[in-house]
């Protein structure tokens, strides 16, 4: 709007970033089989991505596959539960590692303690997370904005904080020998490598992707979106504000708790440190810098978030610059990507159109109910805005 | 005769030491078009707020078909039958005129995150329903052919003419009007009126906020005056004309411009 259009041609970034909003403007006309051609070629796409000949130049360091199941998979997986709560609904959810915990204890605890399957305690994990997203949302959700914030945050930390300080689930020693998902006999073995597991978290990062479309494209998300743009025209319309707003909650609590117990089921070993703040912080800056709202962004954005740190252990040409292992400066190499990232796509990679043009207005709607004095000067910039 | 539709019943509302409304008595029958007039902070939006439960009155009830609703939240407010519009405009901006009908049409629609989330068949059939539902509405108040367009990218009037498409697609039985003639050109009055008249045929009633008295003289059954939020008379339209309190209040001032 502002004339970027124009001026931004000089910038190589910028016009990558037209490329982009193009595929887009095609891909909200693009016909049905066009979208399913679309669909199938990310599947193949996602099915050789393990091959060795991506992984030496992805991640030269450490093993592609693991990588690619952490962080890689586990930051998709989250990031598209916390996309639920941030960019659909539109609140600001600082403690998601909570639900992440939840699900990943959960498997933990039950697997060891009580022996359960582990595709039992899976879905334990993502009930005991939908129980704390409610619990968490129920007092909290009547609060807004910057409130809301500062409750998930301690939320997280308590979480982190009573696993720590209880002994029943191990303490600050954590949980060892949690168990491997039960084998599927005849059709994959769950043992240590990576392979299975790798193609476990594609499945779960599809089902979560289509849920997560359909929610977006119904009733469901239609209030969502009318709650984040204005949460008082939306209750005056007939939307339970309150109760869609601790269903997105649950939802992505639900996403983070899966996403708990796929990463417990596969690391063995779980302990309170396991999820740190610095992870919700991490997630909720993949959902942001991929284009809150859009799933494809958010994707983007979790892949780019957890895959630069580990491609930054390994650059040669750096290594050569320094004279020393460039894998110290890592997180500050990744810090400048971020700065430069945002500063060049303020609204994230992939933004959706409607995000977008709810982040250059400012508020997400808390204007007035009308009985206030009211100037016409919101009116005419509408106006002037065509 | 009838149960009143709204009935206001000694309604007061007060924000601290300010008294927005002052034992207010109002009682509106089905099918009427009512039409609340009176100067700037009179109340009347006050009014508004306080019958579709953005606020809870001070003291007295208000009553909706003899059930008593003040304290209910708003969204039920909405589901039992009363949908309003905003004196500045509140549409969802960023969402097409479409979705924005469509999410007045979702109040009375049950489909969950579950119906959604494994697209069962009674979720698609609600989605149809909303979606024709949104269409015939858009129609009614003569935006076709606008569905697509973001709210924030149509013409003044027409955002106006959505907001009125939205309220009703919450199927009300009382719409409230909050200035719908604000900003537009006499061409777009006179239609409006038309449409109001449309809405009140359609089998429901309509309460009125209007500066614009050659709208309010022209469509009301029944006129209203509110002067400092207290109700300084009430009756026909030519009746409430030549009050001599309400000329003093209101109408002495701005009968050289309407």
């Amino acid at each position: 709007m502002k004339g970027n259009g124009v001026t931004g041609n000089a910038n190589p970034l910028r016009r990558v970033g037209a490329l982009v909003d193009g595929a887009r403007d095609w891909w909200e006309h693009a016909k049905a089989w066009q979208r399913y051609a679309v669909y199938l070629g990310a599947v193949v796409f996602a099915l050789i991505l393990p091959a060795p000949a991506i992984g030496t130049f992805m991640s030269p360091g450490s093993d592609w596959t693991t990588v690619l199941i952490y962080p890689i998979g586990t930051y998709i997986l989250l990031a598209v539960g916390l996309n639920v709560v941030v960019g659909q609904a539109g609140l600001l959810d600082l403690g998601f590692v909570a639900f992440f915990a939840m699900g990943g204890y959960s498997v933990a605890y039950f697997g060891t303690e009580y022996g359960w399957n582990y595709w039992a305690t899976a879905v334990m994990g993502i009930a005991m997370a939908a129980v704390s997203g409610v619990i968490l949302g129920a007092p909290t959700l009547r609060l807004r904005g910057d409130y809301l914030a500062i409750v998930t945050l301690g939320f997280g930390e308590i979480v982190r904080i009573t696993a720590n300080n209880t002994d029943e689930i191990g303490g600050a020693r954590g949980i060892t020998n949690v168990p491997h998902p039960t084998d599927i006999p005849g059709v994959v073995d769950f043992g240590l490598l990576p392979a299975p597991y790798y193609y476990l978290i594609v499945i779960a990062i599809v089902l979560v992707i289509i849920f997560s479309v359909r929610l977006q494209k119904s009733r469901v998300g239609r209030a969502w979106a009318a709650i984040r743009e204005d949460e008082d025209a939306a209750e005056l319309m007939g939307v339970p504000t309150f109760k869609f707003k601790l269903l997105a909650f649950a939802i992505g609590a639900m996403i983070g708790g899966l996403a708990g117990g796929l990463h417990a089921g596969r690391a063995v070993f779980i302990e309170p440190n396991t999820f740190p703040f610095i992870l919700s912080a991490t997630i909720l800056a993949a959902v942001v810098l991929g284009g809150a709202g859009n799933l494809p962004g958010v994707i983007l954005g979790a892949f780019v978030i957890a895959w630069l740190p580990e491609r930054f252990r390994e650059v040669n040409w750096l290594k050569d610059l320094l004279g020393r292992d460039p894998a110290e400066y890592r997180i500050l190499l990744f810090g400048g990507v971020l700065v430069l990232m945002m500063a060049l796509r303020p609204e994230g990679l992939l933004p959706s159109r409607r995000r977008k043009a709810e982040l250059h207005e400012g508020t997400g709607g808390m204007g007035t109910m009308g009985a206030e004095v009211t100037g016409p000067d919101t009116d005419v910039s509408t106006e002037a805005a065509k | 005769m009838s149960t009143p539709v709204l009935q206001l019943d000694n309604v007061t509302m007060r924000f601290g030491g300010v008294v927005a409304l002052r034992e207010a008595k109002i009682s509106i029958a089905p099918g009427e078009i009512f039409a609340l007039i009176g100067p700037n902070g009179a109340g009347k939006t006050t009014v508004f707020n306080v019958v579709t439960g953005v606020y809870q009155p001070t003291e007295g009830q208000v009553l909706f078909n003899g059930t008593r609703i003040d304290g209910t939240k708003r969204f039920k407010i909405t589901k039992l039958g009363i949908a309003r519009t905003f004196q500045n405009i509140r549409l969802f901006h960023n969402m097409s005129a479409l979705e924005n009908v469509m999410v007045g049409a979702d109040a009375h629609h049950k489909t969950g995150a579950i119906g959604a989330t494994l697209n069962l068949p009674w979720h698609r059939k609600e989605e149809k329903r909303g979606r024709e539902l949104a269409r015939e509405l858009l129609d009614f108040v003569g935006i076709p052919g606008r569905m697509t367009e973001t709210a924030k990218n149509l013409p003044y009037g027409d955002q106006r003419r959505l907001e009125i498409a939205r309220a009703l697609a919450t199927d009300p039985k009382l719409l409230l009007l909050d200035e719908p003639a604000a900003g537009m050109n006499p061409a777009e009055k006179e239609a409006l009126q038309a449409l109001i008249r449309k809405i009140r045929d359609s089998g429901r009633t309509v309460l009125l906020i209007e500066h614009d008295m050659s709208l309010v003289m022209g469509v009301s059954d029944r006129v209203a005056v509110l002067d400092f939020g207290q109700l300084i008379a009430e009756g026909l339209p030519h009746e409430v004309q030549t009050n001599p309190r309400v000329i003093e209040a209101y109408l002495g001032v701005s009968e050289d411009a309407s």
